[in-house]
């Protein structure tokens, strides 16, 4: 997509407006970081926030996209629109990828007010892709009030969701036993809501309550997580669920201080990424000695890191 | 076999044995290993040194444990096996006409596919019309398939239905059984390809409603038919779609026992007897070209069958551990180019299942890879069992290839093949859990990939797609036969004139009771089902309350 | 301009659920490099067009066993009604030859016949893609 200024807001306007292709299309140059691609987000910068995001994870087999299906219906019903990205995980060997996670929200995917967006990871660890959260803002953008990040669902690592959403939540299958423990690192921490799905299953209980077990061990601010029951795929618990969302909503303040914060989060994370990048790249004399001084031990990490990060800014800014 | 030989044999045993290497390896092709489909090595010669096993531990006598040779002791010489051609086409009135030609042509039993709409769980009017009833019977009420079954003396009849979750079709029969003044309990027939979890593995043909909701339902079935329909078989376990999907047969056979299980399970924990259910438990399998290795796989599966049902299960009547199945020649073996060659594939597919010993057969037709079967292909499908039992006298001798130190061997092999696939199923959990972790689809899914490279790079030769190509001209690829447009209209309006004229109100009022007992775990669903069923319901009526009250899930995408 | 790989959906729509076919292509198509959308069966033609736009796809392949080739021109029809023109749709499965060329005038760019080589079905779909990225460059 060759952008000049023209078709550059062209496409800004078929975006605010809605416009299904061009927010397609548009989220093609920004998953490919094309020059358009960025001009693009850039311009829609300033359209943004409107949106509450909800980011959904939890380890494989506890029915996350039947439960994600389930709350777009409820979402649907009372009238919001609702924009759903959906990662899956590309292979390392070829990179390419099967994206076949949309389909599990089968009964709303043709609904005029959805909008669903397959990513394939490309290699990036943390759950989502590299470009996921710019993918959001375009949603957000286009005027979606409601998204859903579903991740890859590994389990363990994926605290990267926790800086693209407002809201998060996990979804765990009863029974988890050793899981629950393996749940801990990280997941658990991050979330705003743990459900625990099949809930008709005998052991949801105990899952339930060894969920608020683990929770009291911890000491909240401005919200306790809440541990909610739900059935998928008959929709129990799911209208409950949709209202505890909008109750974490009215906790976090005001929209306005709820983009902040993840706008925050979100250039510090793009900050990251980008000094990991420019600092493995160096090529230079100064960065060899640096790394030697490391090694001798003359110079600690802390020390190294914000002198690379120096070395870093300056060779950026000469090329 | 066992009798251990002397030295001065055993030495003048060696030399020939040497003897035999060398001319071999002097002769043969490659030495590359040769595997079978399910990856068991297959040797150039087998000798007495390849089984050594106990005839009575091992094989023992048909009809008794531990099976290996035949489930009945009279197998078919006693009664041979019911040829039970599936069909389906157009509307009632065709499938009849169809269905009392094959009956006078051999064919002994019933089995009734419907249109793929059925299978989605919609009526007709719910569809694109230029697909309906082009590979099945358009049948969506009690009327339908009454019409279907005109002639057939149901009380004498075998029906095989095939038709999963919720057993419409079933229902159907039985609401026109009664019409008729057919005592329920002289029917005899089977659900077939009840088992939805195959369906939801491996070709989603028939998936309509979400796993529990299915698995509440299929257990429900079961309890139904086994207390009102005594001598039906509202179990029918499906390794068939599996190994169409891709499975190898060990896997297909597997994977449908721990499906068994699973099921056998299910009906334990709702408080039913094994002894009760388990003789009403039928199985269902695909039947491929590889001829020795569909015969071993048959047998170890009888084998195993009976070891799980007695020391797993719990069952103490023999007629519990008997392995009960239906063979259907596999379709994926057959080829558009040059559909007549279909004929000896078919043909040797039957004689493997023969061989194996099933109790009923299914043989395509050659231009089953076109499209639907055509008479003249159904017709020649029918004969080749004729030819089979009556020409070449299969049923004279029981499993002729028992003792065979190759099938011996072979049954030994894949029998661990198949242990070793399902200790995998239950460590995750049995075989439920191992579908929703997509575990099954995860294997059958490498296995078609692994089979599709073997064609592609020649290691598998099919004949007139790889090798012995012609160039063939558009005439020899004839057009589908599709039903006639203007009897799908006339039925369509028949169909909307049925609706008009029953009573909305009892229709109402069951699918009420209908979507009521789906809610209510200690309500048993297919009794409802049948109500409705005599209450004038539709199939799609059903299907939609049920839908709305159980879930229509999405089946897990596994590439 | 970026070269990055072809996005494909891999679909069956009518009412056919036989997937062998469509999954053996869907996942050599990934390992060639690609990313695909896989539907499972019995897609509705609507579903299938929105799907196709929000995924920005290059192609579509449509699986097909028995007749449910029969409304891929619906299809066809259903993607020009919604300005997607440049998105190439490509059949695979057992369609007579009469019906072939139905399709081929109906706008299906080719058909695939059981026995094709998968090799070709992904030379065909980088082809087509670049096509379309061409067009919409």
């Amino acid at each position: 997509m060759r952008m000049n200024a023209e078709s550059c807001s062209g496409a800004v306007a078929a975006i605010l407006a809605g416009e299904r292709r061009a927010l397609a299309r548009a989220m093609s140059a920004v998953e490919n970081e094309t020059a358009a691609g960025k001009a693009l987000l850039h311009a829609l910068q300033p359209h943004l926030g409107r949106a509450r995001v909800l980011g959904v994870t939890g380890p494989p087999g506890a029915g996350k996209s039947t439960l994600v299906n389930a709350l777009i219906g409820a979402w649907l019903a009372r009238g919001a629109s609702v924009g759903v990205v959906a990662v899956d995980p590309s292979s390392p060997f070829s990179g390419g990828a099967i994206l076949g996670d949309r389909v599990r929200m089968g009964e709303h995917q043709a609904h005029e007010r959805v909008f669903i967006r397959s990513l394939a990871s490309r290699g990036h660890g943390g759950g989502l892709s590299r470009t996921a959260a710019r993918v959001v803002d375009l949603l957000d953008a286009a005027g979606y009030e409601r998204i859903i990040v579903e991740t890859v669902g590994a389990g363990q690592s994926e605290v990267e969701v926790a800086e693209v959403a407002d809201t998060r939540v996990v979804v765990c299958p009863p029974g988890l036993g050793d899981e629950v423990q393996a749940l801990k690192a990280g997941i658990l921490e991050i979330a705003d809501i743990l459900v625990v799905n099949k809930a008709d299953l005998p052991q949801a209980e105990r899952t339930e309550r060894e969920l608020l077990a683990m929770l009291s061990l911890h000491h909240y601010a401005d919200w306790t997580p809440q541990v909610l029951r739900t059935v998928a795929t008959s929709g129990a618990g799911v209208a409950e669920l949709a209202d505890v969302i909008e109750r974490h909503a009215a906790a976090c303040a005001d929209q306005r201080r709820a983009h902040g914060g993840r706008v925050r989060r979100l250039i510090a994370a793009s900050a990251a990424d980008w000094a990991k990048r420019r600092i493995e790249d160096l090529a230079s004399a100064e960065f060899d000695r640096l790394c030697a001084q490391v090694r001798s031990g003359e110079l600690d990490y802390a020390s190294a890191d914000r002198r690379a990060l120096e070395l870093a800014l300056r060779s950026e800014n000469e090329t | 076999m066992n009798k251990p030989l002397e030295a001065g044999k055993l030495a003048a045993h060696e030399t020939a044995a040497k003897q035999w290497q060398r001319e071999f390896a002097a002769g043969a092709v490659s030495d590359q290993t040769l595997r079978n489909r399910s990856g068991v090595e297959v040797k150039p010669l087998y000798t007495p040194q390849d089984w050594r096993g106990d005839y009575d531990a091992a094989l023992g006598y048909p009809g008794q444990p531990p099976y290996t040779r035949g489930i009945y002791a009279s197998m078919h010489r006693g009664r041979t096996w019911s040829q039970r051609q599936l069909i389906g086409l157009g509307t009632p009135a065709d499938y009849n006409a169809r269905l009392l030609e094959m009956i006078a042509q051999g064919t002994t039993a019933v089995s009734l596919i419907p249109c793929n709409s059925v299978f989605r769980g919609y009526d007709m009017d719910e569809v694109h019309a230029e697909l309906l009833g082009t590979c099945g019977v358009v049948a969506n009420t009690a009327q339908h398939i009454d019409r279907s079954l005109e002639g057939v003396d149901l009380a004498r009849t075998s029906c095989a239905m095939n038709d999963p979750s919720p057993f419409t079709l079933l229902a159907f029969m039985l609401a026109a059984a009664k019409k008729r003044g057919v005592d329920w309990r002289s029917i005899s027939g089977t659900s077939n390809q009840s088992d939805y979890l195959s369906h939801y593995v491996a070709n989603h043909m028939f998936f309509r409603i979400a796993l529990p909701g299915a698995r509440r339902i299929l257990t429900d079935h079961i309890e139904f038919c086994n207390r009102h329909v005594p001598r039906w078989n509202p179990m029918s376990v499906v390794g068939q779609h599996m190994q169409q999907a891709g499975a190898t047969p060990a896997e297909a056979m597997a994977f449908t026992l721990c499906s068994a299980v699973q099921y056998a399970e299910d009906c334990r924990a709702r408080g039913m007897q094994p002894d009760e259910f388990l003789p009403r438990f039928t199985f269902f399998f695909d039947i491929s070209v590889s001829l020795f290795e569909e015969v071993a796989k048959f047998r170890a599966g009888r084998r195993i069958w009976a070891r799980i049902a007695r020391e797993r299960l719990g069952a103490r009547d023999a007629r519990a551990w008997r392995f009960k199945f239906h063979g259907q020649t596999s379709g994926v073996d057959l080829t558009r180019q040059q559909p007549l060659n279909n004929i000896s594939r078919v043909t040797v597919q039957a004689i493997a299942g023969i061989l194996g010993g099933l109790q009923s057969l299914h043989t395509d037709a050659y231009d089953e890879a076109l499209s639907c079967p055509t008479e003249f292909g159904a017709r020649i499908a029918v004969n080749t069992q004729n030819i089979l039992r009556e020409e070449a006298r299969l049923t004279d001798v029981i499993d002729p290839l028992g003792g065979s130190y190759y099938i011996e061997s072979l049954t030994d092999a894949m029998e661990r093949k198949i242990l070793a696939v399902m200790a995998e199923v239950d460590a995750a959990g049995g075989m439920y859990a191992a579908v929703e972790q997509g575990l099954p689809q995860k294997k059958i899914g490498a296995s078609a990939r692994a089979f599709q490279e073997k064609v592609e790079s020649g290691e598998q030769t099919v004949v007139g797609v790889n090798a012995y190509q012609v160039e063939e001209g558009s005439g020899e690829r004839e057009a589908l036969p599709v039903p006639d447009p203007a009897k799908m209209q006339a039925h369509l309006a028949a169909f909307a004139a049925y609706k008009q004229a029953r009573s909305q109100a009892a229709v109402q009022r069951a699918l009420d009771g209908l979507a009521a007992a789906a809610s209510d775990p200690k309500q048993n669903v297919f009794a409802h089902v049948v109500e409705a069923a005599e209450a004038g319901c539709t199939h799609g009526e059903i299907c939609a309350t049920l839908r709305r009250e159980l879930g229509f899930g999405q089946p897990l995408v596994v590439v | 301009m970026s070269a990055q790989a072809p996005k494909v959906l891999v679909t069956k729509i009518g009412l056919d659920g036989h997937d062998r076919g469509s999954r053996v292509v869907a996942s050599y198509l990934r390992d060639a490099g690609m990313e695909v959308v896989y539907t499972p069966p019995w897609q509705d033609i609507p579903a299938v067009v929105k799907l196709a736009m929000e995924e920005d796809v290059d192609v579509i392949g449509v699986s097909s066993l028995a007749t449910d080739h029969l409304i891929v021109p619906k299809l066809m029809r259903a993607l020009a009604d919604a300005g997607m023109h440049d998105v190439a749709v490509i059949v695979g499965g057992i369609v007579p030859d009469a019906d072939e060329a139905t399709l081929l005038e109906a706008g299906v760019a080719k058909v695939f016949h059981p026995g094709s080589a998968l090799e070709n079905i992904a030379v065909e779909i980088r082809r087509l893609t670049q096509q379309r990225r061409a067009l919409n460059a």
